[in-house]
């Protein structure tokens, strides 16, 4: 670990293509006479209705085989009917993102695995199948380890994947357990060579004496093969659980971020990081705070934001120095006294910070609340939407069985007019930012058919319970939806419920 | 009061919590221990402040009260760390032996008292203390009823110094919890209630991961009064070594992270912390910072 090298020199954003969404234009929404609905961003949850488009199992090895046939992914899912209530713990998805574009979307889960699911193309012929994803690519991403000289087993769950912005053909993904970081690199492969004089068909290898004519190897098309190859590991390089990881905007460099430090690392060198924050104290009897979360600005290569568990949030410059461990801009809300009691600390813990799109705002998410702050005002956040206030009262409850160490993840759609979370019971919610609606809804198998409309559910918090609403002693606090992924374009959401992956797609009729 | 039982719920919990967290996969996670740990400083605060009458001696009626650590007393309300492992040491140390026991655990306080009560460190003392408090309060918790009998001021300091009672004058521990020596009559009434209280107490159940047999049952049966009268004997009879293999396994398991954690780690305890591997996060953790001059003390002992 280089810690007093100068700051690598970066490159600023304007030599490179910025990935910026067109503001307020959304992708044509999907109507079921295949032609585009008016646009309109307002309409961001309140007006339109969201439908199921598939619900996904992560694969496992029954379906890899069938992978490359031509099936449809709701017969795989259908066709091994395992007891869906109990989910071996592998195949808990741990995190859920798109790609730049949307195309594909990438799982991770508990047991190391990568699975990428691929957007249907549009086909005149199928046009109600649009939207859906199958399977594209399932790999092996990481595995557990045992550190000798520490005696720790390390967890090969996927704690984070984060998509490389597409350069050339192939896809590029970094995916990271608790202590590493791996490149991806996801292919396709439509040809291959044939004609060998060495090799025979099967690939052994001919007698000399039997080869007389010499002949050019051409290349035929085959079936379409996808294919993950490894071309980086960043290994080594924490000391602590690993948390996030960043692709920078100047697409060379990322960072990784655990518990007490930060390194920001070049894709191209996996044998040094540098070292941008450091919060470990000299002598840790007096750690009061740890890193939860940190992200590149979108546009501006040089700032990025770290959260702590102590509900504050730092921005920091890369350009003032080398560690930045002096922060340019702190956002803390002061807290309220009145709702002081013994889990405040706890609840007041950031669990996801993300940056909007047009960069000018962060998002936080503590476990009760959703905080939207500007980047301008330091001393309190501009929005502030509760998710599941009703747990309030139920905190101590909710530390006796762990949930209130659950770390939910948030995100913004494409215009970031709708911030987006989960919650219990598998119950999710979405805050549009400019009609100030709100809508809960569930992510279930009983509303598991294709196309079904999700119906708003209430939580009942007292009184009478009117007939759709649910009670909160009713609430499911196993089944949580910590992941969810916004399509950066669309109003296709991705919702990881345990083992099930939920696409829902917003229709306008 | 209903403050002291949810403090002392909370307390026992996290205890709980934090001594799972040592055979969880993937290692301990920081930051979930780090949170736990200020949880566990909220409610010991708590539970220290709760001003609940009958259950906190005013004065020292009769209390040969050697004034063995002034500086205890000195900075006893803002720490209110120190306290805890007086009272627990002393029971730990037989009588015979008030030597090893004094250098042992004013270590302990100093350091504890040099901490800034505000920063984790308390947490380190909570865990100690958490470990003594619970049983004590316990102890007390399940004697309440009896304050009326026995009469009010003397009754729920009898407790925590009940095993000091029987021992002779270990001392009490000055500071703010006024813990009194007992009447030589109580002792043996404690002893009863006191396993009823050991079987309550949660925290007495964290620390002693099988170490000895005795410990399953109290570690299994958290909340039901199961193992009473096995309980009571072992605390008349084999209390001493109870506490000693209880601090000293646990927090030998607590430093090292293999789930043996047993006595033969005892030697290898005062090299653990020093480890300080980072790998080891529970070593840098700061609840377990001031274990180290108990391990000294109990290897030594």
């Amino acid at each position: 670990m280089l810690l007093s090298l100068p700051a690598l020199h970066l490159q600023t954003s304007e030599h490179h293509p910025l990935f910026q969404l067109p503001h307020g234009r959304l992708g044509p929404w999907c109507s079921p006479t295949g032609s585009p609905a008016p646009l309109s961003c307002e309409t961001g949850c309140g007006e339109g209705t969201w439908i199921l488009v598939c619900r996904l199992l992560v694969p496992t090895q029954v379906s890899l085989l069938s992978m490359e046939e031509d099936i449809d992914t709701r017969k795989i899912n259908n066709s091994f009917l395992r007891d869906h209530s109990y989910a071996t713990e592998a195949d808990i998805i741990s995190t859920v993102e798109f790609n730049h574009t949307g195309e594909l979307l990438a799982t991770g889960d508990k047991g190391g695995r990568v699975v990428i699911f691929q957007r249907e193309q549009e086909s005149k012929n199928q046009v109600h199948r649009r939207g859906e994803y199958n399977v594209y690519s399932t790999f092996q991403s990481h595995e557990p380890e045992f550190d000798y000289l520490k005696s720790l087993e390390i967890e090969e769950k996927i704690n984070k994947i984060r998509w490389l912005p597409q350069q050339n053909a192939a896809y590029f993904l970094l995916s990271t357990n608790d202590k590493t970081v791996k490149l991806w690199k996801v292919s396709e492969r439509d040809k291959r060579p044939e004609g060998y004089n060495l090799k025979d068909e099967e690939g052994r290898l001919r007698d000399p004496a039997t080869i007389t004519t010499l002949r050019v190897p051409v290349l035929r098309p085959m079936d379409l093969m996808v294919e993950a190859t490894p071309r980086r590991v960043f290994a080594n390089a924490h000391t602590y659980h690993i948390n996030s990881i960043s692709v920078n905007s100047d697409y060379e460099t990322y960072m990784s971020a655990d518990d007490l430090r930060i390194n920001l690392w070049n894709f191209e060198i996996t044998n040094q990081s540098f070292n941008i924050v450091d919060i470990k104290p000299a002598n840790m009897e007096e750690l009061t705070e740890v890193i939860t979360a940190a992200e590149f600005h979108p546009h501006h290569c040089n700032t990025f934001v770290y959260s702590s568990s102590k509900g504050t949030i730092r921005l920091c410059d890369m350009r003032a120095s080398a560690l930045c461990d002096r922060h340019t801009k702190f956002f803390e809300e002061p807290e309220d006294p009145s709702n002081r009691s013994f889990f405040s600390e706890i609840i007041s813990s950031i669990s996801d910070v993300k940056f909007s799109h047009s960069g000018r705002c962060i998002m936080t998410r503590d476990y009760l609340t959703v905080k939207v702050w500007d980047l301008n005002m330091e001393n309190r956040p501009v929005e502030t939407y509760q998710v599941h206030d009703y747990l309030r009262s139920k905190l101590c409850s909710l530390y006796e069985n762990d949930c209130i160490f659950d770390k939910f993840e948030c995100v913004w759609n494409g215009s970031d007019s709708v911030i987006m979370t989960g919650s219990y019971n598998n119950f999710f919610r979405m805050f549009d930012r400019n009609t100030k609606r709100d809508v809960t809804l569930e992510a279930s198998r009983e509303n598991s058919k294709p196309r079904a409309i999700l119906k708003p559910r209430k939580v009942c918090v007292g009184g009478k319970r009117r007939k759709d609403e649910i009670s909160v002693d009713s609430l499911d606090f196993s089944k949580k939806i910590l992941h969810t992924a916004w399509h950066p374009s669309e109003n296709i959401i991705a919702v990881a419920a345990t083992n099930n992956l939920y696409i829902f797609q917003d229709k306008v009729n | 009061m209903e403050f002291k039982l949810e403090a002392h719920r909370i307390v026992s919990i996290s205890l709980g919590k934090i001594y799972n967290s040592r055979v969880q996969r993937g290692g301990i996670k920081l930051h979930k221990n780090l949170l736990v740990s200020l949880v566990l400083r909220s409610a010991r605060q708590v539970y220290l402040s709760d001003p609940c009458p009958g259950l906190y001696l005013a004065g020292h009626p009769g209390a040969p009260a050697p004034p063995q650590q002034p500086e205890e007393s000195a900075a006893g309300p803002p720490a209110g760390w120190g306290e805890p492992p007086p009272p627990a040491g002393r029971a730990a140390w037989p009588e015979p032996e008030p030597q090893p026991e004094r250098p042992a655990v004013p270590e302990v306080l100093r350091a504890g008292d040099s901490e800034p009560a505000a920063t984790v460190t308390a947490a380190g003392d909570t865990l100690q203390g958490g470990e003594a408090e619970a049983p004590e309060a316990a102890w007390r918790r399940v004697e309440g009823p009896r304050e009326t009998a026995v009469g009010g001021a003397g009754v729920s300091g009898v407790f925590p110094e009940g095993p000091e009672a029987a021992r002779g004058p270990c001392g009490c521990p000055p500071g703010d919890e006024d813990k009194l020596s007992a009447p030589p009559a109580s002792p043996p009434v404690c002893a009863r209630k006191r396993g009823a209280g050991w079987v309550g107490g949660g925290p007495a159940d964290c620390p002693a991961p099988g170490s000895t047999p005795l410990k399953k049952p109290r570690r299994n049966s958290e909340e039901q009064p199961g193992g009473e009268e096995e309980e009571e004997e072992e605390m008349e009879t084999g209390n001493v070594a109870n506490l000693i293999s209880i601090f000293g396994s646990s927090f030998s398991g607590l430093l090292r992270k293999s789930p043996g954690g047993g006595r033969e780690e005892a030697e290898g305890e005062e090299s653990g912390p020093e480890a300080a591997e980072p790998g080891q996060i529970c070593c840098d953790k700061p609840v377990l910072r001031d274990i180290n001059p108990w391990s000294t003390a109990i290897v030594a002992f």
